[in-house]
């Protein structure tokens, strides 16, 4: 359904974009899941078409994109990271006119429309002006406005960010019905719990460049990281965790628990231990995780998803 | 591209201050101006006054006297054939005619009173009053400046009393010429006044007289100072809500709704032209508003001159929208629009004469005018209501044909802008 290759983009000097390829087939749902400037928004502009590459190409349902754009734009929903709407129109009115925009028929627009305000919940307020909904409806709108002309490919960027867990869940089940319908979607985020829990396949994008893909189970099978050794502490001042850290590079800390990433547990528990002896930290507690795309992500880059 | 358009003119609605500066203000200023002009101003004009001059004696005094007149520092004289001359005032590209009849040479010599007449446009009247004050003195004088001045003076006292039996005019010839010369010497021997020449002499005694006539009246429904109140108010705020309009397309790509629009299957300039028709739309309406107001508040008769207003107002609102697209798509942010459109507009219409009547301005001023929307489309306004041109004249169609060049070489430009500033996310 998409085929990417090498697509490279640089904003003046600073390249966003140093060579990405990946395919997507019909009915898939693909995650691409990375750090804040990443490159993610920009994979999404050159994929619909708003951007040009400096080199590469994307093939979507087997046309290039830019030799008609027209008429891919047509079968593609593209709901923006940042809320596309107008504010001083109703719910009811920005949906009539991004579909219009789409040339959906007025009567099957509207049908459509009252649809969508439905599965998003917002039916009682649709005559309201958007300027006066909470974050979780203009993010529910957001998303409703790229599905009024039932494409066939979904671009969803960051479609859940700075909004409520209640509103988020819905986004979630909504964008799982899409898929479970038949839609091929395509989702950025950095929430690896996103990506874990909605896509069949995730590329793990840092710097321009994607340094790992597949599902949740290859990634994990291929990943240096297996297990995480989390110990906690009765009380951890900074010396310490940092004569910690300068012998153990792949952990993290959060209060008194310190994350240690290993890719065999059994040859990596004693020192571990017995380092904290030696660093005298105080350990209270210890317990074993098994990994998860956050690991992944710090194994392969020394740094967290999220700061 | 309708729909697009239709959105753009429902935000318009939605946004209060924008419909007030669109209708309110202008209604306000249109009125505080209607009675400002409405009683025409005062004096302005330090430069030439233009007067077109026709010789139909065409006699070697006739010339003699138009050598004067251009002698004068005040006038600017242009000797202008009848015909063409009435043409120019009706179209309003001149504001008089002063006209040497036939038989001016006689008229002279026998010191009769002069046929001369000055022929002038109504809307010009306070013009045409500075030159009738330089005009008349220099005629009170052409009988003694040309012919010889005693014998002139005789012959008008004696026109004067014209039914005298013969002996008494004979009597009044002499006293007349030992008046002149009483006088002549009088002054010439006490150096305590200021001395008078022959000619003055003459002058003090004999008043110039030209008959005026109008030949452009204005009607009472028409006034000058309204049209100029309606006119020049309505363009110049036209050009604040076109470019509210123009704004429209910066807001939209803050607020990432330009960059959906170009997710859509739409060709992206179309973008462009949804707001260009949106201002249009909006702009007729305006200035359809404009005119009513000033029918029904103060009875400007729009209703015999509707081809040709309605013509003027398409024009007007082409290329008024133009300019605001155009200002729109040239600008990198809001703020940078506001000032420079605010500054643009004031100063079109300074010159253009939105805020002063153009015949006020001093020469240079009124050549810059034709640099302005806001010139074409008030002379185009004056041509309607007050020189009463039909719509088919080739004056006021010049004018449309300007406003519609001026519209297309800005909506050209939007365009080119638009490509290059708007759509390039870089
Ligand atoms: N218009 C632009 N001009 C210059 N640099 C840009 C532009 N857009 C993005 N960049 C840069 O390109 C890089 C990738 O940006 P992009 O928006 O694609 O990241 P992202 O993965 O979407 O990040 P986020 O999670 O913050 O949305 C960033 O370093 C960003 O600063
Ligand atoms: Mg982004």
């Amino acid at each position: 359904m998409i085929g990417i290759k090498d697509l490279k983009k640089s904003y003046g000097r600073h390249e966003a974009l140093k060579g990405i390829s990946f395919s997507i087939k019909e009915g898939e749902f693909y995650g691409l899941l990375g750090p804040n400037g990443a490159g993610k928004t920009t994979a999404i502009s050159i994929m619909s078409s708003i951007l040009k590459p400096d080199s590469g190409e994307v093939l979507i349902n087997g046309n290039n994109i830019y030799s008609n754009p027209g008429e891919t734009k047509k079968i593609i929903g593209v709901v923006p990271q940042e809320i596309a709407l107008y504010n001083e129109l109703s719910a009811n009115e920005n949906l009539m006119f991004w579909g219009g925009m789409y040339s959906v028929p007025e009567r099957e627009l509207k049908d459509r429309k009252n649809e969508l305000l439905d599965l998003f919940g917002l039916t009682d307020r649709k005559n309201d002006k958007v300027a006066n909904y909470s974050g979780g409806m203009k993010r529910r709108i957001n998303i409703a406005a790229a599905l009024l002309h039932r494409p066939r490919v979904l671009f969803m960027d960051e479609p859940t960010v700075g909004i409520d867990p209640q509103s988020r869940n819905l986004i979630f089940e909504v964008t799982e019905k899409l898929h479970h319908d038949g839609m091929t979607i395509i989702y950025t985020t950095h929430y690896m719990e996103e990506a874990e829990r909605l896509c069949n396949r995730i590329g793990i994008i840092d710097k321009g460049q994607i340094i790992a893909e597949g599902t949740l189970e290859e990634l994990k099978k291929n990943s240096p990281a297996k297990e995480t050794i989390v110990v906690t502490f009765n009380n951890l001042d900074d010396q310490v965790a940092q004569r910690l850290f300068s012998s153990r590079k792949n952990s993290k800390r959060s209060g008194n628990t310190i994350y240690f990433y290993t890719s065999d547990l059994k040859k990596d528990l004693p020192p571990v231990i017995t380092q904290c002896q030696e660093a005298g930290a105080e350990i209270n507690q210890i317990e074993f995780q098994k990994v998860n795309l956050e690991t992944i992500f710090l194994s392969l880059t020394g740094k967290q998803l999220r700061d | 591209m309708i729909k697009l358009a239709l959105k753009d003119l429902k935000l318009f609605f939605k946004d209060k201050r924008s419909v007030l500066v669109t209708f309110a203000i202008p209604i306000a200023l249109i009125t505080l101006f209607a009675f400002a002009f409405g009683g025409a101003g005062k004096s302005g004009g330090s430069s030439k006054i233009k007067m077109q001059l026709s010789d139909l004696d065409s006699t070697t005094a006739s010339y003699e006297t138009t050598k004067i007149f251009d002698s004068l520092k005040s006038i600017l004289v242009l000797v202008t054939p009848l015909e063409q001359a009435l043409e120019n005032i009706k179209k309003g590209k001149q504001s008089c005619v002063l006209i040497i009849h036939k038989g001016f040479s006689d008229s002279l010599s026998s010191g009769k009173g002069l046929p001369l007449e000055l022929q002038y446009d109504e809307a010009k009247e306070i013009e045409v009053g500075l030159l009738q004050q330089s005009l008349i003195s220099t005629v009170a004088s052409l009988p003694f400046s040309i012919g010889d001045p005693k014998t002139s003076m005789a012959n008008r006292f004696n026109n004067m009393v014209k039914d005298a039996p013969p002996g008494l005019q004979k009597d009044i010839q002499n006293s007349s010429d030992g008046l002149f010369d009483l006088l002549s010497e009088g002054f010439a021997q006490d150096s305590s006044v200021p001395q008078k020449t022959q000619k003055n002499i003459a002058s003090d005694f004999l008043g110039g007289d030209i008959k005026m006539t109008k030949l452009i009246a204005a009607g009472d429904d028409n006034k000058v100072g309204l049209v100029q109140a309606v006119a020049g108010t309505a363009v110049m705020m036209l050009l604040f809500s076109v470019v509210g309009i123009g704004m429209g397309l910066l807001d939209e790509k803050q607020e990432g709704t330009l960059k959906r629009l170009l997710y859509t299957p739409m060709n992206p300039i179309s973008i462009l032209f949804g707001k260009m028709i949106a201002a249009n739309i909006i702009s007729i309406f305006q200035l359809l508003i404009m005119f009513l107001f000033a029918n029904l508040v103060f009875g400007l008769d729009i209703f015999s001159h509707l081809g040709g207003l309605l013509i003027m107002i398409l024009a007007t609102s082409f290329a008024c929208s133009a300019f605001g697209v155009l200002l729109a798509s040239f600008a990198r942010s809001r703020q940078q629009v506001q000032g420079l459109s605010t500054l643009i507009i004031l100063v079109m219409s300074a010159i253009g004469g939105s805020m002063m009547p153009i015949f006020f301005m001093p020469a240079f001023m009124q050549k810059l005018a034709i640099m302005s929307v806001n010139y074409w489309s008030i002379q185009g306004f004056f041509d309607i209501f007050w020189r009463s041109l039909s719509f088919t004249d080739s004056t006021f169609l010049f004018r449309v044909l300007v406003l519609m060049l001026i519209g297309l070489t800005l909506n050209t430009l939007a365009v080119v802008m638009f490509k290059k500033n708007i759509l390039n996310l870089n």
